[in-house]
């Protein structure tokens, strides 16, 4: 009964794969007879991504944690773009956790690798290995260079089971788009796959959301299904606002799953407008609080018991892609307080796979 | 537990407020400017420039320059990261590789 479902699944997989593929080389032949475009974009193969160093320390646990996450970024005419990144994260501890030499291991994954066919507004088709796009993290605040407070949101599981990544097929899109706002959406499956670095679960979802620009808020709101082993739900709601007038971002999400419920609240200002030196308008102060509280036991890396934590952060932009980073958190749960410490560096690099003329 | 979410309110939206009092003025004049400025689009439709900002901003710090050679391949992936239109897809091509 399980092979013949998956035999079934593994056939309209592969039918879904060769409509891509038919979309995707039809995309490029109508990129290429479309008429030249009123700019000078080039579009040349780019290497781009990120690279940090952490020193974590958390309940007086000292960790090191080397990253970097190169993306492959390769049009195909203006149309289709293969994209893919992969995750090489060092993690090393000391060998008694308080004392003795570090030792440790580099973990390397594959977090998306995907041909997109940017068909015009309203379809966006992907297929392959994409991020499951649920809530505010994940799929937009995932990279280390990106996001104001190193350590994710303890919800940020939820949605995102069993490894982050989906593997199968996907659509995005604006459904409207007015002055005044937009609506955007997604929706993806994804198969079960246990293939090395490739892993996934067999799940379906999407997100809704709407863009005021004028205002800069975006609200919306994600749901996932999880189709294997205990069928569950997951949603969340969350609200995104960077007002034109301040550099201020703030941003709330709502998580609900079977295994638990929580929020959490994230502000973070850029000190640009105060009348300081320069030199210290670099400045951003981060601060985010959060609680869960589990249900049904909680676990699939949720925690067991009721968590409260508060994080405050001081980032320093020595310039739009190098900045210093360092934070402090605490978390209260009946399993006990703790302390956790970060400090580090994070790097945004972008540039062209090879010499190349603008159109 | 009252404890914990009474500071971390107070810590959280006291320095947003204060700030905003301080700079009330100087905000309140950089709002009429660009009250101003949207009032000078004709079409009513936003620039390449009010595209980047209001896009890029909403999930990291905009690039202070990008080569015009992957000027392309990089707005391609923000379309299908961000999810833009392909009419703010090409007002950006317009403003960064002009």
């Amino acid at each position: 009964m399980r092979i013949a479902q998956l035999r079934y699944e593994f056939r309209i997989a592969s039918y879904m794969l060769v409509l891509m593929l038919g979309a995707v080389l039809s995309g490029s032949l109508t990129a290429q007879e479309t008429k030249p475009s009123e700019n000078h974009a080039g579009y040349i193969p780019a290497i781009s991504g990120g690279l940090g160093y952490v020193h974590n320390v958390n309940g007086g646990i000292t960790s090191l944690e080397p990253q970097i996450n190169p993306v492959l970024l390769v049009p195909f005419g203006s149309h289709v773009l293969l994209e893919s990144r992969t995750s090489f994260t060092g993690f090393f501890e000391r060998r008694d956790l308080t004392s003795g030499p570090f030792t440790g291991k580099v973990f390397k994954e594959v977090d998306y690798a995907q041909v997109n066919w940017l068909a015009n507004t309203h379809i966006i088709a992907t297929a392959g290995r994409y991020l499951l796009p649920f809530g505010l993290y994940s799929d937009r605040l995932g990279p280390l260079w990106i996001r104001n407070l190193q350590d994710t949101p303890i919800t940020a599981t939820i949605g995102t089971r069993t490894s982050g990544s989906g593997d199968g097929f996907m659509l995005r899109g604006v459904v409207v788009q007015k002055p005044s706002y937009s609506v955007q959406y997604t929706a993806y499956f994804s198969a079960l796959s246990n293939i090395n670095q490739l892993q996934s679960a067999r799940t379906a979802g999407g997100d809704v959301s709407i863009y005021f620009p004028r205002a800069r808020l975006e609200a919306g709101t994600s749901y996932q299904r999880f189709l294997q082993d205990h069928e569950i739900n997951s949603s969340a709601t969350y609200i995104s606002w960077q007002p034109s007038s301040m550099p201020l971002d703030i941003k709330v999400e709502g998580d609900y799953s079977y295994n638990g419920r929580g929020y959490w609240i994230e502000s973070a200002y850029l000190l640009k407008q105060l009348p300081i030196s320069q030199i210290f308008q670099r400045t951003q102060i981060v601060s985010r609080m959060q609680q869960f509280f589990p249900t049904n036991g909680g676990g699939n890396s949720l925690p067991t018991v009721n968590t409260n934590r508060f994080d405050i952060g001081l980032n320093y932009y020595f310039r739009d892609d190098l900045r210093f980073i360092s934070s402090y958190g605490r978390t209260f749960s009946s399993h006990g307080n703790a302390n956790i410490w970060n400090v580090g560096f994070t790097y945004r690099f972008l540039f062209p796979l090879w010499p190349g003329r603008t159109k | 537990m009252r404890l914990f979410l009474l500071c971390a309110y107070v810590l959280l939206f006291s320095g947003l407020f204060s700030t905003a009092f301080a700079l009330g003025p100087e905000l309140a004049s950089a709002a009429k400017q660009q009250d101003t400025a949207a009032q000078g689009n004709t079409i009513g439709k936003p620039s390449g420039e009010e595209v980047f900002k209001a896009n890029c901003a909403r999930c990291h710090m905009p690039p202070m320059s990008l080569s015009p050679r992957i000027t392309g391949t990089v707005v391609m992936h923000m379309r299908a990261r961000a999810r833009l239109s392909r009419e703010d897809e090409k007002l950006l091509l317009k403003y960064l590789a002009p």
